[in-house]
Parts: C-alpha cells; structure tokens; sequence
C-alpha cells in the first residue's frame, strides 16, 4: 500500500518536473519569439511610406487672366477656409469680389527646389486680370506667387499611413510633456507595464463613470500599434505587456518615446490616416510643431485617444471640451502656469476645411505609374516617400472629363443606334491635352469610364487616324515640292478627281466622301474640306516616304507603312503621338517632348530625377506658320467650321479625322496655347458611323470653350526675319495682322480658285 | 522669308461666319503633266533657318576697314579654318548694349510679355548668380507665358549650357533665333553661345565660325572675342 502510494508520488513528481520543463522550455521559445519581434520592429524598417503624386502648381502673375470663382475653387481643393474676416492664420483667404481683391495666408510649401515659407498676401484685379500681387504684412510687390500642388493619390500596398519621422530633439518639450500628462504620466517611473497606472485608472474611471483614462502605458500603446490589433482581449493584452516589458529592457525611454510621437494614429482624410504628431500639426493646424500654442498642444495631445470622434473637422464643440480637459491637467499638474492656462482656453479652434485625396485623374496616374515603373520598382513606390510631381492641371483635368462623359452621353442619346446592348462594348471616347510651348500633358482622360475599363486610348490604343493625318502630306508639299517639278502653295491649283495609283505592282483607288470630286481646287481648299482625291495626288506628287519621314519628324513614333493609303490616315498611331505631331505646328516647328513627370524626390528633399521641358525645331518656323494658317481655314471655313457655330471664336487650327469604315472619329485642334485631341469610337470593329465633325469636334469644342475662359486671346505668330536675310533690306519681322512686308511679292488673300 | 511672306499675305481676309460658298462641279480637262498654277511667289526654301553657312556666304552692308592689330589679323576670316595667316573683315563698331529686358517693357507691351520678360530677368539673375537648375526652373515658366518671348529660350539655352547639357542648348537657340533673330545683338549673343556649346562638345571648326558670326553682327561681343583670343592662344605655338 505504502509501495504504491510511494509510486503514485514519484510518478506524480515526475510529471510535474515534465510539464514545468515543457513549461518553462515553451515560455522561454515564446519570449525568445517576442524578444526576436521587438528587435526587428525596432531596429528594422518601421514604417512604409506611400509615394505621393502631385498635380502641377498654379502660378498666379501680374498680367495673368484670373477668375475669382477658379481661384476660389482651387484655394478651396487645396484646403483653404474661406473666412469672412481678414486672413490670421496659414490656410485662410477671403474674397472681396466687388473690390476686384482676394486675401490669402499662404500655406507653406516645400517644393523641390526651394522652401516658400507661408505669408499673408493680397491680389487685386482689374479687367479679369492680376493687376497687384502684395506681402499684405509689409506691403511689398511680388512678380508672382506659387500656389502648391494638389495631392492627386498616393502609391500604397494595403493602407495610406501619411506621417513625417521627427527626432526627439525635434518635439517641443510642452508637445513632450502634454502627451505624457495624459497618456502616461508615469512613463518615466515604469518598466513598461505599470499596475499602479492600471489601479489609478480604474478608479477615476469608476468616480466618473466613464471612460477618462485607460491603464496602459505608452510602451504597451506603441506595441500594440506595431504588432498587434485593437481588440481588447486578455489574448492580446498579455503579449502585449511581455512585449512592452521586453522593449522597454531592451531600449531607453527616448528611444521609446520617439516611436511613440511618429506611430500615433492621430486621424484621417479620406483614404489617407494621419499618423505621428509632425503630420497631425500639419493636418489640423497647418503648422509645424515648433509653432504649435498651448491650446493646440492641448487638443493635439487630447486627440490621441479618439482622434476622429473629438476631430475639430468633424465637431468644433467635442474638439474644443477635449481640448478644455487637457487643459484643466496641465494646469493642474503646473505644466503650463494659470495665465496660460486662461489665455490657451480664449483660443479659437483653427477653421479648417477637410479635402480629401479623391484619386481624381486615375487615367494620367496611370501613364504616370507607366513611366515611374521604369526606374523605380513597385517596393520604392509603394515603401519610400517619394513625391512625384506631374504635369497635370485638375482644373483642365475635370473639364476634359466631364466633356467626354457628357458628350459621347448627348451622342448616345441623339443616335440611339450608338447605345450599349448588353454585353456589347459601349461608345468609348479619349483626350488629350497638351501645352505645345513645353509639352506638358495637362490633362488625360483614357476613356469613359475607369471603374469599367482601365485600358487608356490615349496612349494604349492604335487607330487609324484618317484625315487628321492628311497635313502631314500639305507641309511636305510646302517643304518639298512635288517630283513633277511643282512648287505648291496655299494657291496651286490641283485636280480632285478620280484617279489610280499604281506602286509596287499594284493599284490603288482614293475615293471622295460620297464620291463626289470637285476637279480644280486651290491647295488650301483640299485641306480645309479635307478631299481625299485631290490629297492623294499631292501624296503621289510629293512622295509617301517623306510623307512618313515628315510625320516621324514632327513626333509619330509608330511605324508607317510607305503606301498610298497612308496618305489618307490608313497607318495606326494612338491620339499621344498625334497630338505631339500638332503641338510641333502650334509650336512653330518646335517638337515638344511630351511631359508627364517633372519631378521625382526623395524623403529627404534629394531630387532623385527632373525632367526639364525638351524642345526641339524640327521644321522650320516659316512652314509650321503656314500650316497653322492653313489649319485655321479647317476651323474658319472648312470641315471643322462646327467649332465656330458651336461658340469657340478664338484663333485656332484644327483638323477633323473620319477614317473610311467610319470606325474611328477625331478632331484636333490648337490655340497657340492649348491643344486637345479627341478620338470617339468603340473599342471593337463596330462603326460609329459618324464623321470627326459629328462626333468628336462638339467634344473638343465644348472642352476648349471651358478651358481656354480664362486665358488670354492669342494668335499664331509669324517668325523674326533675320537681319541680314535676302529681305531684310526691307524692314524688321512682319507680324500677324499687321501690314505685309512691302517688299515680298504680292499675294492674294484667301479666295476660291476659278472654277471651285 | 518668301514662305513667310505669302503666309501673312494668306490670313484669312473674311471673318468666319461667312463662310466661302462651295464650289460648283465642273468638268475640267484631262490634267496636264505638270499641274497648271497661279504665278506662285519664289520657290520655298526647304529650311529657312539662318545657318552659319547661309551667312558664310554674305558680306556685311558697310563694314569699317580692317583692324591690323596682331589679333584682328590672326582671327580666322568667316567661314575659313582658323589659319591666322589671312586678314579678317572689318567689323563693324559694336553694338548699343541691348541686354536689359526690364527696358522692353513699354506701355505697349502686353501684360503676358511684360511678366515673361520679367520673369526672365529673374531667371537670369538666378543663372548669373550660380544656380542653373533653379534658373531653368524658373525660365521655363517664361515660355507658358509667353511662348513669343525669344529671350526666354535663350536664357533657358543659357541655363542648359551651364549644366553640361550642350545639345539641349543648341536647340533651345534655334528657338531663339526664330523669334529674336531681327534684332542684331540678339543674334550676336546666340552665335556666341552656339560657339561656347559647339567648343564644349570638341567641335571646334564649328565653335569658331559661330565665334566669328557672332563679332561680325556685334564687335563688342565678349564672350565671342574672349572665347576667339583663347582659341588663339591655344593653337599658336609656345614662343620661347
């Protein structure tokens, strides 16, 4: 009996000195996987930083068209409140319309080449235009300011955190020490884990009632924003405090701290939190720390615990009662002095408007995204914090959009036949913009929809461009001549009539729309009713591979084939290229590269790429003036006159595009400043069965109605004639719509040839 | 320049809203060989663009009579190697300093090209004062503007020089010279950079000629005469 009780014992204490080294094995693998946690997260990358895209900034100048409703509505995307009193802090304007003057308090801004610190100014207008850009604070005279770019979108894996790392010597102290008065008082008297804090907090939560304060520490706060989630287990509280324990054994209470002030979640603006108090200073106060005032302190520090519940944006009351409570603990705890403290509770929460990143452009960011991915790989992009800055203009952006949307819908709803059946593709439309002078893509929108179809036309999709390829053949007749000894001209007369062309063993047959030729015209008259038979025998006369050379050289990158058809736009290019081709002509010759990208830098400011503007004369100004003259005639008299009756009356050149199975649609056209390509067509083989002028050109028109309101009228300008030039003998350079040189040779103005 | 001519000649003379009526058929005869034309103005250069070798060819309307100075005679005559064995022409006194853009602004000037030509003042401050990339940064705003505002791309020339970027430069002066290539110190200057682009890329015959298109328009072009003088000491051998 005492044998086996012996035994029972043994047995008993042999399977518990098992269990208790399993135990302790286990214990000291689990801690050891912890300790191994903290370690990485501390020592290893501990955040990610989404790159940000960002469109262009907006320069405002003495001399620039200016309407006040734009700059409001750009003030307002930027995040400016509008006040009705005169602006006292960064991030407030008012407008005084009937004084012709708008006030602004600059936001600061960091652009990639230099700082521009925030400062008060006043614009005054006159006639539509800036007549007076002034420092409000001293009265002096600027030349220009620079509004900053709007965020377009960030580039991210699964969550935007936006936050900007700062050092612990960065923080002011009064930051330092309101945040520890109410997150955690005793920070510097714990290991991490303080069970006095726990007990002081349940009791003033139960003499309350309610929530005041929790019991963690800010070491436990820290670990479970690196690790672990919100719930409030004991499954996750108890690693959660081995974890605190194990940090704050292995790193000081700076090191600590530090984390601490660049992990907090301290709000959000739309799909972007808001973490770490430099990126909260900003988001609330647009302030860097430093400037931060005691009642600012006070709220930054009271919205730790329940950022978007006391969020100024989303209640100034709560806000301001959060504020007031932490307040009322400095003072008690003589962190700030009692005129302080009375002077903190008289402050005005800031009036803020929230704006939202809205992703806005998703078609240009991804032509952005295209280029990027060339030299930075999908880790920097999503990882590093860089700040891209593009060319893009919102303003024109949600214009180009909006005229597509609204125009292949008005074309659906005039030619029902054009209407999306079931699973058949729908009308689909593209535009682009550019700035010829420099090439800046302004504006892209790649099709109707994004959220149905990401594919981009504009730069994705090759059609035929049909006669919006026709100039090209005219301007190498004006360079080159024809082989039959021709030298042509605005004036020459040429044969639009039926006719075989016979290459390579082969014949070919341009017919006019509806069969129907005109025989004798003048040159210009062909372009501007755009005849294919009559552009078909200049094509032959000049030759089609200069043709096609002369199209490479103005920007189409695609290859063209050296046949006949080409002449008529048989070759595919996508709406990019075309519009580089015509930005050269609007640029006098000048072949713009086109420009989506400016600016590529790093966190730390370093400029990691910058794209200047690349131009290029690849024909002379001479030509590229008389092709602008002419392509003024498409939009004046010829197949683009829709423009004017639709109500574009400024100086513009154009081209309508039809291809022959009526499967593509184009219009292009330009100011001096401002150039659109529109394309309109389905993606599959079905026709549209409409011309460029039906479908594309009232899209195109209503676009350059809007975007071009408040530019300035400009024409076409004819180039300087050099000093000692043949003529110079006869005076200076000649400019449009003044008196022709006397001395070059008479010319007749524009006028139907005989017979036409 | 005859292009340019029968171009302004060719504006269109009536408004838009009246537009041309469209021509009636008819029948015409079978096309001649060559297609029947209207007494067409003179035939079309292919490129109109003012070359070195299209002024290698000219002689300047009066010239004063030439220097015999050792470095006038030494200086290579237009369009020839840089033998230094052979007189140059005589140029011409130099020209009025037309540097200042901020005195181009008139009570005419349009309110674009007033802040363009202001903004290149800036850029060129900027560039002068050591820091081309914030310069271009500035100047390529000058050309949105106002994209008529020659000096704009000859300062942006100016600026991409200065960053090695010879190539960009040069095309950024052909620009230039089609909008301010009327005005003789203008043109002097671009030459003179054209020079400095061509003697940085080892294009020296080229460098030269630039060099000396630049003093035939404007004698007190320093940078053309500095640049002519080094060029000069370089390829004459060391005396004892």
């Amino acid at each position: 009996m005492i044998k086996s009780k012996l035994r029972i014992f043994s047995l008993s204490l042999v399977a518990l000195l098992v269990i208790t080294s399993s135990g302790l094995v286990f214990g000291a693998w689990y801690l050891k996987q912890l300790e191994d946690k903290v370690t990485e997260k501390f020592e290893g990358r501990k955040w990610v930083f989404p790159s940000k895209i960002y469109s262009d900034s907006y320069f405002l100048y003495v001399g620039a068209n200016l309407r006040i409703q734009d700059l409001a509505d750009k003030l307002h995307r930027l995040g400016y409140f509008e006040s009705q009193s005169a602006p006292k802090a960064k991030g407030e304007f008012r407008i005084a319309a009937k004084e012709g003057r708008v006030d602004i308090y600059l936001h600061d801004f960091d652009s990639p080449s230099e700082k521009f610190k925030g400062i008060p100014i006043r614009i005054t207008l006159q006639s539509g235009a800036i007549a007076k850009i002034e420092n409000s604070a001293d009265g002096t005279e600027l030349l220009y300011v620079e509004l900053e770019p709007e965020l377009i979108t960030g580039l991210y894996e699964r969550i935007w955190q936006e936050r900007k790392v700062v050092k612990l010597a960065e923080v002011p102290p009064l930051v330092v020490k309101t945040i520890l008065a109410v997150e955690d008082e005793r920070f510097y008297s714990h290991y991490g884990v303080d069970p006095i804090g726990v007990l002081r907090a349940m009791w003033v939560n139960l003499r309350s009632l309610s929530f005041q304060q929790g019991g963690s520490t800010l070491t436990q706060q820290l670990v479970k924003n690196f690790f672990l989630t919100d719930e409030r287990t004991m499954s996750r509280k108890i690693p959660e405090a081995v974890m605190a324990l194990i940090a704050e054994r292995k790193y000081s209470k700076q090191v600590i701290l530090e984390n601490y002030l660049n992990e907090i979640y301290l709000g959000q603006r739309g799909s972007q939190g808001i973490f770490g108090v430099w990126e909260a200073a900003q988001f609330y106060f647009s302030k860097p720390l430093t400037e931060l005032t005691v009642g600012e302190t006070a709220l930054l520090a009271g919205l730790i615990r329940a950022p978007n519940r006391v969020s100024p944006y989303r209640s100034a009351e709560a806000a301001t009662r959060r504020r007031n409570v932490v307040l009322a603990k400095l003072l008690d705890d003589r962190i700030i002095t009692r005129q302080q403290y009375d002077a903190a509770l008289g402050e005005k929460l800031p009036q803020r408007s929230i704006v939202k990143v809205t992703n806005e452009g998703p078609f240009y960011v991804d032509y952005l995204r295209r280029e990027l991915e060339e030299n930075y790989s999908n880790a920097v992009l999503t990882k590093e914090g860089l700040r891209i800055f593009s060319s893009l203009d919102l303003q024109l952006q949600r214009t180009a959009e909006r005229a597509l949307v609204e125009g292949l819908k008005k074309l659906e709803e005039t030619h029902p036949a054009l209407r999306h059946k079931g699973d058949e593709d729908g009308l689909e439309g593209a535009i682009v913009v550019l700035r010829p002078q420099t090439g800046e893509i302004k504006a892209m929108v790649g099709g109707r929809n994004y959220g149905r179809s990401q594919f981009n036309r504009v730069f994705q999709a090759k059609r035929q461009p049909g006669s919006v390829f026709k100039p090209f053949v005219y301007l190498a007749a004006l360079m080159y001549g024809g082989q039959s000894g021709t030298k042509y001209s605005p004036d020459t007369v040429i044969n639009d009539s039926q006719f075989t062309w016979s290459y390579d063993g082969q014949e070919w047959q341009p017919h006019n729309y509806n069969d129907e030729y005109f025989g004798a015209v003048t040159f210009r008259r062909a372009l501007e009713n755009s005849l294919n038979s009559a552009t078909s025998r200049v094509a032959q006369d000049v030759g089609i591979k200069r043709v096609r050379d002369l199209a490479h050289r103005l920007g189409i990158q695609s290859s063209l084939p050296a046949v006949p058809a080409l002449a008529l736009g048989a070759a595919e290019v996508t709406p990019l290229e075309v519009a580089v081709a015509y930005a050269t002509l609007a640029n006098n010759g000048v072949r713009p590269r086109p420009l989506a990208i400016k600016q590529v830098v790093d966190q730390n400011t370093k400029v990691l790429e910058k794209r200047d503007v690349r131009l290029e004369q690849v024909i002379s100004p001479q030509l590229a003036y008389a092709m602008n003259q002419l392509l003024k005639g498409v939009l004046d008299r010829g197949t683009g006159v829709g423009a004017r009756r639709l109500g574009f009356t400024r100086p513009a050149a154009g081209k309508t595009g039809t291809t022959n199975d009526y499967k593509d649609a184009w219009f292009v056209g330009y100011t001096p400043d401002l150039l659109a390509v529109v394309w309109v067509g389905f993606d599959g083989p079905k026709k549209i069965g409409l011309s460029g002028a039906e479908a594309a050109l009232p899209i195109w028109t209503e676009f350059m109605k809007n975007a071009t309101a408040s530019m300035p009228v400009t024409d076409f300008v004819g180039p300087a004639i050099p000093p000692d030039s043949d003529d110079g003998k006869c005076g200076p350079s000649v400019r449009d719509g003044e008196t022709a040189d006397p001395c070059a040779p008479t010319v007749t103005p524009a006028k139907a040839s005989a017979g036409t | 320049m005859s292009l340019a001519a029968w171009s302004y000649g060719c504006a269109p003379q009536t408004p838009y809203h009246t537009p041309m009526p469209p021509a009636p058929a008819v029948k015409i005869p079978p096309a001649p060989s060559s297609p029947k034309q209207e007494a067409s103005p003179q035939p079309l250069p292919q490129e109109a663009k003012i070359r070195e070798q299209d002024l290698r060819s000219k002689t300047p309307a009066a010239l004063p009579p030439a220097k015999t100075t050792r470095e006038a005679t030494s200086k290579a005559s237009v369009g020839e190697p840089g033998s230094g064995s052979e007189p140059s022409p005589a140029q011409p006194p130099p020209l009025a300093d037309d540097s200042s853009l901020l005195a181009k602004i008139t009570t005419g000037t349009t309110p674009q090209r007033a802040a363009s030509l202001r903004l290149t003042d800036e850029g060129r401050r900027i560039l002068d004062a050591g820091d081309p990339a914030k310069a271009l940064t500035r100047l390529e705003k000058t050309i949105v503007i106002d994209s008529t505002n020659g000096y704009g791309y000859f300062y942006l020339a100016k600026a991409q020089y200065r960053l090695g970027r010879h190539k960009e430069s040069l095309n950024f002066l052909d620009i230039a010279e089609s909008r301010i290539g009327a005005e003789p110190f203008w043109l002097s200057e671009i030459y003179a950079l054209r020079g400095e682009n061509f003697r940085a890329l080892g294009q020296l015959q080229r460098a030269e000629t630039s060099y000396n298109q630049a003093m035939r328009l404007n004698s007190g072009n320093r940078t053309a005469a500095e640049a002519l003088a080094r060029m000069q000491g370089e390829t004459q051998p060391a005396t004892k």
